[in-house]
């Protein structure tokens, strides 16, 4: 795999007159069967921000993405997303919250019986959006991720690559702060996930916090971005330009 | 704006759920077709018989035969007393010529005559009380009982309680039945919709996901038993609708239902038709998408 070949968008500015849009305060979370999966974590994402979040599989990322996105609540601690505490959010406000974060998992989760558009369309559909704001928003989302000449195609008719983006656009339908992304390239070969990475900086640079929990090292590794390493549930690395694994040179 | 996208929201994936999930929704659909099939079954019985009760409770009275030879002068006197028992509307002299032309009127209404074989016919005269009160028969008897110019008393209270007692055991099966069919009815549509939940959970999950708000994700589930309900409602109005005719000449002879009174009891029972196949749609969707839907979180 090699590096991207235009340059990348400069780091954004991390500094105590950032206000974060990702805030934990010693968050810690076991599951009803008593497994804990988070421990005292700590972790501040400024707006704009690119993050890669690593670690092995059962490090707690998975579990940190559900707190992100109030699937589940923390045991101890605090969660702050958007100046909004999660634990305070009642349930039936939670929708609210879920509008201003975007997500994209490595199965895509896209709709079979739907075309590309339609995917798209159904996540402001479903939130009462009107049908000229869809009409308008959708192509340029599609248009955004370079899936124009693939609007009307269902997903069983698009490559691995193609789906993600189709995912990515759908995520991005309500303009998020911020974007999740749960291993976006865990399904793709080599050269797609480097798309798809590229995708996500272009996002980025748009002024979208992207956080992306992956384990694909090379990408993590020419990247040199912010890095949160989780290791049994504890963040045991959290550096800036740095590398998948510790003491990484280029 | 908002309400009415959210409507058209609604409507629309209801509708594309019944269809998608064809088969359970036809099986619901029939229940609920069942259900209100007894129920007006039930309803159109009772309402025959509380017509054949109000016809027999106009006609309670108690009829004393008098004696002959009673002066008009006594005859006034009996009647004002009978007629200060409490629960007596109303008293009324039948003479014997008056009997004579009833008898040949009610011949005449079925068509023949009076045929005496030339003899003359001389009826007995009576006392006719009509009652305000169908439960005070009893007293205007015993009131009556102690003129020694009454020979003979009749009364229909018998005929009365009899019917009550049939209606009241007819309506006590009838609920019974239809409570226990009303239960089948909504744990089929309870399962229809958590078939209808379970097999879009993908859609669900990404409702959520990108915002979706309660309502967005519950309602059209909830309208998709309300339709169950609806259709099964409609086609029941339809079944009774091609059923009435033979029916309602039954109606009129049978339990003596004035016409009039047998075409709004047919516009009743097709809106209590639908209100209950809403509320049945409505109380199973309600329940399968509070088990099956958890909520936002």
């Amino acid at each position: 795999m090699t590096a991207p070949a235009r340059p990348l968008p400069a780091l954004p500015r991390i500094g105590p007159d950032t206000a974060p849009v990702i805030a934990l305060t010693e968050v810690g979370m076991t599951y009803p069967n008593g497994k804990v999966a988070l421990i005292d974590v700590n972790l501040e994402v400024p707006a704009g921000d690119f993050l890669f979040l690593v670690g092995p599989s059962g490090a707690g990322k998975s579990s940190l993405i559900r707190l992100l996105v109030r699937e589940q609540l923390p045991t101890t601690g605090r969660v702050v997303i958007a100046g909004s505490d999660l634990a305070k959010v009642r349930r039936s406000q939670v929708y609210r919250l879920r509008r201003r974060i975007g997500v994209v998992f490595q199965d895509f989760r896209l709709l079979p019986n739907k075309t590309v558009t339609e995917n798209v369309a159904f996540a402001l559909e479903v939130t009462g959006a009107a049908g000229d704001h869809i009409r308008d928003r959708v192509p340029r989302l599609l248009g955004l991720v370079g899936l124009h000449e693939h609007a009307n195609h269902r997903p069983s008719q698009l490559s691995g690559g193609e789906q993600q983006r189709a995912a990515i656009a759908r995520a991005l339908v309500h303009d998020p702060a911020i974007l999740i992304a749960d291993e976006p390239t865990g399904n793709l070969d080599p050269v797609t996930s480097w798309e798809i990475v590229q995708l996500l900086i272009q996002i980025n640079a748009m002024g979208t916090t992207v956080l992306m929990a992956t384990r694909n090292q090379e990408v993590v590794n020419a990247m040199r971005r912010r890095v949160v390493a989780l290791e049994n549930g504890s963040v045991v690395r959290d550096e800036l330009g740095a590398a998948y694994e510790r003491g990484y040179e280029l | 704006m908002g309400f009415i996208r959210f409507l058209g929201f609604t409507l629309a994936r209801a509708g594309q759920g019944f269809w998608r999930n064809g088969m359970m929704s036809l099986a619901a659909t029939a229940t609920v077709v069942l259900m209100l099939v007894l129920l007006a079954g039930l309803l159109i019985v009772l309402g025959g018989l509380d017509s054949g009760l109000n016809y027999i409770e106009s006609k309670v009275g108690v009829t004393a035969r008098l004696v002959d030879d009673v002066s008009a002068q006594r005859i006034e006197q009996i009647s004002a007393e009978v007629e200060a028992v409490p629960g007596v509307a109303a008293v009324e002299y039948v003479s014997p010529d008056e009997a004579l032309g009833r008898l040949e009127e009610a011949y005449r209404a079925r068509g023949q005559e009076l045929d005496t074989g030339g003899a003359e016919i001389t009826l007995y005269a009576s006392l006719e009380v009509a009652l305000s009160d169908p439960e005070a028969g009893d007293e205007v008897v015993a009131a009556l009982a102690l003129y020694p110019e009454v020979e003979r008393i009749t009364t229909r209270q018998d005929q009365y309680d009899t019917l009550l007692g049939v209606i009241g055991l007819i309506r006590t099966i009838g609920l019974v039945a239809i409570v226990l069919v009303g239960l089948v009815v909504v744990f089929m549509v309870v399962n229809t919709i958590r078939i209808a939940v379970y097999s879009r959970s993908g859609e669900v999950e990404i409702m959520r996901l990108v915002g979706a708000s309660d309502p967005f994700i519950r309602w059209p589930f909830i309208v998709e038993g309300i339709l169950c309900g609806l259709i099964g409602a409609a086609v029941t109005v339809g079944l009774v609708a091609l059923a009435w005719g033979p029916i309602q000449p039954l109606l009129v002879s049978v339990f003596q239902m004035p016409t009039a009174v047998s075409d709004q009891f047919l516009a009743g029972l097709a809106v209590l038709l639908v209100a209950v196949g809403l509320v049945i749609g409505a109380l199973g969707s309600w329940i399968s998408v509070r088990s099956n839907l958890s909520s936002a979180a």
